[in-house]
């Protein structure tokens, strides 16, 4: 039984630490108004998630001047993109009694419980960029995808004149923000330009721009004589399909591509002629009304359950207007600089 | 001459070995105790309950890894076990089958896959390395071709209960997962320390050859070590879909890592024939308060990585330091 007595001095150890301090709970708001909020994003490497954690400091020192003392804790899953360590994240802000959790979740099912065990531990929530199965949460603020979509869906009919043949390339199945868009794309073309004939929307791109540049190699070898017009919901196959496209001599316009989201490569494409559309959503603003949302209802004030954030086009013509052009380059660096 | 002092140095070793990783937890905890903005939160019931929690899948993976490992051994599928029967739990559940079969069908999959490792290794005398390595991509591969490429989400059922937190509030009650994870602690260490089985395991792993011309079998052994650890994998995966409500082909990448690190803090060999139930569970906990600690330190996540591993360097340098101390 030696190792079982080994163990026991380290029960004794939890159980001695677990007792005693439990009435504590609420020490991050001690007397005067302040306020200590966790941004839990999906990962941490990615540009979008950086414009999201400008926006949020962008929101802490607005407070702090106002004064209202306010501490952002900026921390993603310690493996990008794992569901299970995003859940431990949030179980450790949860017990960690911050003031708030500002939560972008990985998925919409894996995180519902521990968003639910957040808030009946007295943590509020507020979710960002991708819903969440549960309407406990203090607001959801992101994106309006299917208006995106539809953005996008308007744009490439404008470009064809209202007909020709076009191809969607789906993202990925289960990623409810691409699926929005795709619907509202769909339904654009539909109500506003029927005569446009959408000779491919069933093939997808899957996650990384390897797979949607295989993909987008497929679809154009069989279609590529046809095809007059391209959209393309996020930035791995908007950047792939522009690829495939220059490869076979079609870019620079002679077959229209809308794409989605701000990658610097995407962006480059809208300079150089080869892309002619780019829906843009507004990380920055996402990652600051979160916490701004979040700050509000801590103060008492009632909130709206959603909130949007905006989605603009971003075109070869209008992009160097100066709110586009934050949009397309967000000012990371001057909140980031530490 | 002194064989007194011998025998004293001895259990000085002896005594070195067996508090080595609770000195290590102590020592960590100590670590996120010296900020007394942490302390405050640190310190309660529920995050000791959620630490607890956190620890259950490497926990059980370890009960099972450390019987591989003590025997001379390695398996590096497990991350990829741990996802495929988390897609085998939910999809059989999708499926309408009734929980107690979901449960049984996700262990006995582990289970053969455990088997299938075993007898290869056994039968064709293979390094456990290669074969386990091979399996990682064919258990990850199965894995995604199964759920299509996408998350399988579970209905509603008694096995998502199995790692619910029930009352965020309070330490008590704790998750059922915790206490199987307990129990199953237990029995492994009696199987370990006290059956013929654990014994041969031990054995083997000090010196096979020695261990074959004690007459003991060494390749069925082999099988049932690989086959029986296969069986706690799977209950290891079963927790992950318990955790997540849902399977996914893309959880776990790396957990063979992590478990094979809290082993190894636990005091064991990658030589074989050292090692302790009690002493891996310590090594689990070690990296599951180091984790939640410096979350809650708010340390960046690469200070994270980069402490992690220093403790393994660290731990293992230790076990190095002991034996020599135990050899003279």
């Amino acid at each position: 039984m030696k190792s079982l007595l080994r163990l026991l001095p380290v029960f004794v150890l939890l159980s001695v630490a677990g007792c005693g301090r439990q009435s504590e709970g609420t020490g991050s708001t001690p007397g005067a108004r302040s306020y200590t909020i966790a941004v839990i994003p999906k990962g941490t490497t990615h540009e979008f998630w950086k414009s999201i954690h400008a926006g949020a400091v962008k929101a802490e020192r607005e407070l702090n001047e106002k004064g209202v003392k306010t501490e952002i804790i900026w921390k993603g899953p310690l493996k990008e993109d794992d569901r299970d360590q995003q859940i431990q994240v949030v179980e450790n802000f949860m017990s960690r009694r911050v003031s708030g959790i500002v939560l972008a979740p990985l998925d919409s099912q894996a995180l519902v419980k521990p968003v639910e065990n957040a808030i009946q531990a007295k943590v509020p929530v507020v979710i960002i960029d991708s819903d969440v199965k549960s309407d406990q949460y203090v607001s959801f603020v992101a994106t309006d995808n299917y208006k995106g979509g539809r953005l996008a869906g308007e744009r490439l009919g404008q470009l064809l004149a209202g007909k020709g043949n076009v191809i969607l390339l789906r993202y990925a199945v289960g990623s409810a923000s691409t699926e929005a868009r795709e619907i509202g794309f769909l339904d654009a073309l539909k109500s506003k330009y029927p005569e446009i004939k959408l000779i491919s929307s069933d093939q997808r791109s899957g996650p990384t721009r390897e797979t949607a540049y295989q993909a987008s190699q497929n679809l154009l070898n069989r279609f590529g004589n046809e095809v007059d017009g391209i959209f393309c919901p996020c930035e791995p196959p908007t950047i792939a399909m522009t690829k495939a496209l220059r490869d076979i001599g079609k870019a620079g316009g002679k077959v229209k591509m809308v794409g989605f989201d701000s990658g610097s490569q995407s962006v480059l494409d809208l300079k150089n002629g080869d892309v002619q559309g780019l829906v843009v959503q507004n990380p920055v603003l996402m990652g600051y009304l979160g916490v701004m949302t979040m700050v509000k209802h801590l103060q008492g004030e009632k909130v709206a359950k959603r909130i949007d954030t905006g989605v603009v086009l971003a075109t070869p013509e209008n992009m160097e207007q100066p709110e586009i052009k934050e949009l397309l380059r967000p000012p990371i660096d001057k909140y980031l600089t530490e | 001459m002194s064989d007194p002092s011998r025998f004293n140095r001895r259990r000085v070793g002896r005594l070195l070995n067996a508090i080595g990783p609770v000195f290590g937890l102590a020592l960590v905890i100590g670590l996120f105790s010296l900020s007394p903005a942490v302390r405050a939160h640190f310190f309660t019931g529920v995050n000791c309950k959620i630490i607890l929690l956190q620890t259950v899948i490497v926990a059980i993976g370890a009960l099972g890894m450390t019987m591989i490992i003590i025997s001379g051994g390695i398996d590096l599928s497990v991350g990829s076990v741990v996802a495929l029967t988390s897609v085998v739990g939910a999809t059989s559940l999708v499926k309408g089958y009734a929980p107690v079969t979901a449960i049984a069908l996700t262990i006995a999959v582990a289970g053969g896959i455990g088997l299938i490792n075993g007898l290869i290794i056994a039968g064709f005398r293979m390094m456990p390395f290669i074969v386990t390595l091979g399996m990682m991509g064919v258990a990850r591969g199965t894995a995604k071709w199964l759920a299509d490429n996408q998350t399988v989400n579970a209905p509603k059922s008694c096995v998502n209960n199995l790692m619910d937190m029930l009352d965020p509030l309070h330490f008590f009650p704790l998750p059922l997962g915790i206490w199987i994870t307990m129990a199953l602690a237990v029995v492994m260490a009696v199987v370990m320390q006290r059956t013929i089985f654990g014994r041969y395991i031990f054995a083997i792993g000090s010196n096979e050859a020695t261990a074959r011309l004690c007459g003991i079998r060494v390749g069925p052994m082999k099988v049932a070590i690989y086959a029986l650890a296969g069986l706690l994998f799977g209950l290891a995966g079963l927790m992950q879909m318990s955790r997540l409500t849902q399977g996914d082909p893309t959880v776990a990448i790396g957990l063979e890592l992590d478990i094979i690190a809290a082993v190894v803090i636990g005091g064991a060999s990658l030589n074989g024939g050292t090692g302790s139930i009690s002493g891996s569970i310590i090594g689990a906990l070690i990296m599951a308060v180091l984790r939640s600690g410096s979350s809650q330190m708010n340390w960046p996540n690469f200070v994270q990585e980069i402490i992690i591993g220093i403790v393994i360097i660290l731990a293992v340098g230790l076990d190095k330091f002991r034996q020599r101390k135990a050899a003279f």
